[in-house]
């Protein structure tokens, strides 16, 4: 049995990795001789087979094949329709789950305890989507680690580096940037923030824009005329965009059935164009997490890439520009966040990390010298804060003769409610007749699992009420669900 | 200076008419482009019931950047620098939250932010 196992869930690609007994990680390949899996899934029209990976990606009718699930992880109304039936994101997350369980375990053994990696800005509803997505696919997750958190446990064990580091993980799905810092095996996370739909995927349609606009110019006809064009388009324009990390000039040719074949000439510099602004809102990540810690680029030591897209030159440049030092490759960008994985299940104890994001509570706050009143999110954990924790803040009721206190749970750091989930509520019943003015302690605490807590008490009676927050609205399968659709998806042949 | 309340929802639903400091400026989502706008997988969509509760304000006429970011004439770079990483920092965020329309404004604001940004300190 493989005791310490780490999973990269990516969004274009998924890898299973081990800690071997010399204490390296290894990559797992799966059935197909592959060491990362295609997140892709086909439904087969045909038989009652469901394809994962490659076989899934490159031969199928795309209305049948699921891309990028990931990307909806933290969507509570989407959902997959297939003959009939509805497939949650968690379930298409799990078939490939499963399928990198199936096949791994033909090798190293037994697998049941992973460690799986999510990107850092992933919601409540995302993270309790991927850990229902393993449960449905036989998996426990033991826990859940940022991804560049991973890619830098990797990093540091390759290269026995020392000192502040930033993360710059640009997958094919999002951005993620961690600053940590490092000191022999202990790591102690000083931020992380994430992008979401900032990645390789993104750099890629703009291509098929190109590719578009110049199949336009010269056959004066639409290039993309149903899902499977564009999907060979973008097959194409990934293709392209691979080339132009190594080369100046791409030439190639696209056509449809219907309108004929154009020749389609790109450069480097029209590729850097184009995805400028792709570019700027990534340094504005990389700023923004800087600032947040109140650091300059002058206080980090290492830059370090991981994911695919790091490959494109201008994303090194930018960087180079930015921190007036290149960056350095982790050395193996597509597999780090796997192996770091599996090495973090071994060393998590040695990884200190904060809360990825703040919690708190909708209150009215009272300016005493103005008199105005306003709604606010006021943050009880903020942010960044060091883990295990446990914060409180005094509250008073606004109302004489309350009989319930209902404390709304919030997941973000924004002051304005509107920008800020609300991802779970505490009743309290108190003592009636009593004035405005009482007071009401609200504690949040958050483990080491990311798990958090809260408490509310009514100072005067002594009554409180304590909750493991969960989301548990739209987007989430229940207990009954989960376990009925885990048993079924099981049963499944997945290839 | 801020006395803090308990906002108990049984006295007022904060959602339905926040009073904020600094409201949004509403965004008008741009028409979805020819090939662009489908699914990445077919045959798959939303659920159709409606959504209970909606945070986002109605749209209003197309607005430029400038207009979305609020930056006015006679700003400061430093001014603008301190806005932009204000409003990205919101909008960011807000691309993960569970409510659908906010995060469709949050891809503009943060389509708005760059544009901005390139303009007044030039490409990266």
């Amino acid at each position: 049995m493989a005791e310490y196992v780490g999973v990269d869930l990516g969004t274009t690609l998924s890898g299973l990795a081990y800690l071997k007994p010399d204490g390296n990680a290894e990559i797992v390949p799966n059935a197909d001789g592959e060491r990362l899996t295609p997140s892709v899934v086909y439904f087969d029209a045909h038989e009652d087979v469901k394809l994962v990976g490659s076989a899934a990606r490159d031969g199928g009718d795309p209305d049948r094949t699921i891309y990028q699930i990931k990307r909806h992880m933290d969507d509570p109304e989407y959902f997959v329709e297939m003959d009939g039936k509805k497939w949650t994101p968690a379930e298409i997350s799990a078939l490939i789950l499963a399928k990198l369980k199936r096949e791994c375990s033909r090798i190293i053994g037994e697998i049941n305890d992973v460690v799986i990696t999510v990107p850092a800005n992933f919601n409540e509803l995302a993270r309790k989507n991927t850990v229902a997505a393993a449960d449905m696919a036989g998996l426990k997750v033991r826990r859940l680690v940022n991804e560049p958190t991973a890619a830098a446990v990797y990093y540091a064990h390759t290269q026995a580096v020392k000192g502040r580091i930033l993360v710059f993980d640009l997958g094919g799905g999002t951005l993620d940037v961690t600053i940590l810092e490092v000191d022999n095996d202990s790591f102690k996370i000083l931020t992380s923030e994430g992008a979401r739909h900032l990645g390789g995927a993104n750099f890629d349609e703009q291509l098929l824009d190109i590719y578009s606009a110049q199949y336009k110019a010269q056959i004066n006809a639409e290039l993309c005329t149903d899902e499977r064009q564009r999907r060979r388009v973008l097959h194409a324009a990934e293709d392209a965009k691979k080339m132009l990390s190594k080369l100046q000039r791409v030439n190639d040719t696209i056509g449809n059935d219907s309108n004929g074949i154009a020749r389609i000439d790109l450069t480097r510099e029209q590729f850097e164009k184009t995805v400028s602004k792709l570019l700027t809102r990534a340094i504005m990540l990389v700023e923004q997490a800087l600032a947040g810690i109140k650091l300059t680029t002058k206080d980090i030591e290492h830059v370090v890439l991981v994911g695919g897209s790091t490959r494109i030159p201008k994303v090194k440049t930018a960087l180079e520009k930015h921190f007036g030092k290149p960056p350095k490759s982790c050395g193996n960008v597509d597999e780090a966040v796997a192996l770091g994985a599996a090495l973090f299940a071994k060393r998590s104890g040695r990884v200190r990390e904060v809360c990825n994001a703040s919690y708190g509570t909708l209150a009215m706050l009272l300016n005493a010298q103005t008199g105005e009143e306003a709604v606010q999110n006021s943050v009880v954990i903020p942010k960044n804060t060091a883990i295990p924790c446990s914060k409180t803040q005094i509250y008073v009721t606004s109302e004489a003769n309350e009989k319930v206190i209902e404390v709304d749970i919030t997941q973000g750091e924004d002051t304005d409610p509107r920008y800020v989930d609300i991802i779970g509520r505490i009743s309290l019943e108190v003592p009636p007749n009593r004035p405005a003015g009482c007071e009401i302690a609200v504690t949040y605490s958050y483990d080491e699992n990311q798990r958090v807590r809260a408490l509310v008490v009514d100072k005067q009676s002594g009554r409180s009420q304590e909750v493991a927050v969960s989301y548990k609205g739209k987007g989430i399968l229940t207990e009954e669900e989960l376990k009925k659709r885990g048993t079924a998806l099981r049963q499944l042949r997945i290839e | 200076m801020f006395k803090k309340f308990i906002q108990s929802f049984s006295k007022t639903r904060p959602d339905a008419e926040p009073v904020a400091p600094s409201p949004a400026k509403p965004v008008t989502p741009p028409a979805a482009p020819a090939n662009k706008g489908k699914a990445e997988v077919k045959g798959k969509g939303k659920e159709p019931e409606p959504k209970a509760v909606t945070k986002a304000e109605p749209p209003a006429p197309a607005k430029t950047a400038e207009e979305l970011c609020e930056i006015k004439t006679g700003m400061s770079k430093e001014e603008i620098k301190a806005r932009l990483a204000f409003l990205y920092r919101r909008y960011n965020s807000a691309t993960s939250s569970l409510d659908a329309k906010l995060r469709k404004e949050a891809e503009i604001m943060l389509d708005a932010v760059v544009v901005i940004r390139e303009k007044t300190f030039g490409p990266i």
